[in-house]
């Protein structure tokens, strides 16, 4: 496993229908992160066909693996590339149960999959229309360390990074479509969920305008002490590279030792409560 | 929540980039050759000029002045010129005195006494022209209404309502005024008083019976779900004052929608017919 790696935050504004456009930046993006030593590419939640396309996810939904995923797959091999993107998930097993599913791909091929946990449906949100919520965190032993992955508003819910640094995470992945009224929110939770967990943070939102709806990018690599290490632009399609150096993490967990400190008996209090609530 | 004056500020700039930013990605997506918009001299239409202008370049912009005899004001003719002028826009004066008097004279029922009636035809003559323009040139046609006058329902249905884009349309009256201010708009044109000329001497403060800086603040509390005694208050305004404005909030809603179909088919336009807006 490498001691440091080189991520690319590729936050783009992602065609709405057209996952032909889409994958075509994705690939366009992925050679440049090659051009440019990194290790990973990571692109925003719903890259595949864009945030707001309502009915038309029954349509454009894959499965995973899938044609979408057989050509990332393929990419990752030619580049030797490891891609991180979102796409709309159809379960293998019924015709419209839909997922809002985060994608692992590496040099071998499918490494995993995450599918969101918490589906905002309030505000401009309607995600509970549409996606079945996934139940179950992610973290992948990888060549480029233990990586894991949430999706956008899972970051609101500390449990889910908490639960995915347990299983092993050095670095978490979140991949998000958060319009702009809610930039200070992420910016803040970005930077808690990190160094409460002492965990590497790479945060990729969309950027451009979805149907009246600004995406704020300003995605970010937040170290396990909370420092913002690299970000990109606000509102615009941006690509910035940045280096995750897992030698870090000893100095953060000795400096801020929450996870030696945690209290296992709270969990259960917190499960009572919230089933009261 | 304290509801306040400056729960209405915001950071002008960033306001002015978003929209500027919306203007312009609409119009390339659409893949139309620009904006025809009208421009009477007051605030709202001098704020959406100056926006487009700066989103998409003033010769990409034709600003109509629809005037006509009844509410004739050179002053606003004026006004419209300097915003014209500030923004480098593209003008075109179409005088609309004589279909107004074609159309009061088609109607057999026709009551000039009745002033809303006659005033929206104006509103919808206007419109008639927008599209024109609009059609003839391959442009979108770009609207003037705020959060203020359409949350009243203060507007005219597929009059001044009628648009592609509503570029201001989630910013309140007082939130427009200063956004115009710090667009360059001079400050006597962004404070005087707005009339969505209907009839000779109508402004808008008049009719809705209160100022903005209270309507816009009581806006804004039943907004964020605040009740109306509380708004009231923390206002320090009579509560029936409160409930009147909530009242006309809520009974508008079928002028900020499509009309209402019966619910027959599988999936219904204007309720569970849900697809993703497009440009092209």
């Amino acid at each position: 496993m490498k001691d440091k790696i080189k991520l690319a935050l590729a936050q783009i504004s992602s065609k709405r229908e057209n996952k032909e456009a889409n994958l075509q930046k994705i690939e366009t993006l992925t050679l440049k992160a090659k051009e440019q030593g990194a290790d990973l590419a990571i692109f925003p939640e719903m890259t595949l066909t864009g945030y707001v396309v309502r009915d038309q996810f029954y349509e454009l939904a894959e499965t995973i693996p899938g044609p979408t995923v057989e050509k990332v797959e393929a990419l990752a091999k030619k580049t030797g590339i490891h891609v991180i993107f979102g796409m709309p998930e159809l379960s293998e097993k019924t015709r419209a149960t839909v997922f809002n599913t985060a994608v692992f791909v590496g040099p071998k091929g499918l490494i995993g999959k995450y599918r969101k946990m918490y589906l905002p449906t309030h505000s401009v949100f309607e995600e509970k229309r549409y996606f079945r919520p996934g139940y179950q965190t992610a973290a992948f032993q990888t060549e480029l360390g233990n990586i894991g992955l949430c999706i956008c508003y899972d970051i609101f819910f500390p449990e889910v990074l908490r639960l995915t640094r347990l299983k092993g995470a050095q670095l978490i992945v979140c991949i998000s479509a958060s319009p702009a009224l809610r930039r200070s929110y992420f910016e803040t939770l970005t930077c808690a969920r990190a160094i409460e967990n002492t965990v590497y943070l790479a945060y990729v939102n969309l950027a451009g305008v979805q149907d009246g709806l600004q995406f704020w990018g300003g995605s970010r690599l937040v170290s396990p002490t909370g420092d913002v290490l690299a970000k990109a632009k606000y509102d615009e399609e941006d690509f910035v590279t940045c280096e995750v150096d897992y030698n870090d993490l000893r100095m953060a967990e000795t400096f801020i030792p929450t996870l030696k400190d945690l209290r296992p008996e709270l969990f259960d209090k917190l499960k009572e409560c919230s089933e009261l609530l | 929540m304290k509801l306040t004056p400056s729960i209405l500020e915001m950071d002008f700039s960033e306001a002015q980039q978003r929209i500027c930013r919306f203007i312009k990605e609409y119009v390339e997506n659409a893949g139309t050759k620009g904006i025809v918009l009208g421009l009477s001299g007051g605030i709202d239409s001098a704020t959406i000029a100056s926006l487009s202008s700066l989103a998409i370049g003033g010769d990409n912009v034709l600003a109509l002045m629809l005037p006509e005899k009844e509410n004739f004001n050179q002053k606003d003719i004026d006004d419209a010129k300097v915003v014209a002028d500030k923004f480098k826009l593209k003008t075109q004066i179409c005088d609309i005195s004589s279909v107004l008097e074609d159309f009061y004279k088609a109607i057999p029922v026709f009551d000039p006494s009745d002033r809303l009636c006659k005033g929206n035809i104006k509103a919808r003559t206007r419109m008639i022209n927008l599209y024109y323009y609009g059609n003839k040139l391959n442009r979108i046609v770009c609207g003037s209404s705020d959060k203020s006058e359409t949350m009243m329902g203060y507007f005219t249905k597929w009059g001044d309502a009628a648009a592609d884009i509503m570029p201001i349309m989630d910013l309140y009256k007082t939130q427009v005024r200063k956004l115009a201010v710090h667009l360059g708009i001079p400050e006597e044109l962004a404070l005087k008083p707005s009339t969505p000329a209907l009839w000779p001497n109508q402004t808008a403060e008049n009719e809705l019976g209160i100022k903005y800086e209270t309507l816009d603040l009581i806006l804004c509390g039943l907004e964020r779900f605040m009740a109306t005694e509380e708004i009231a208050n923390q206002l320090s305004i009579h509560n029936s004052i409160v409930e009147k404005v909530k009242v006309r909030w809520l009974a508008n809603e079928h002028k900020r929608r499509m009309p209402i179909a019966p619910k027959i088919g599988y999936r219904t336009v204007g309720n569970d017919f849900r697809l993703p807006r497009h440009t092209y």
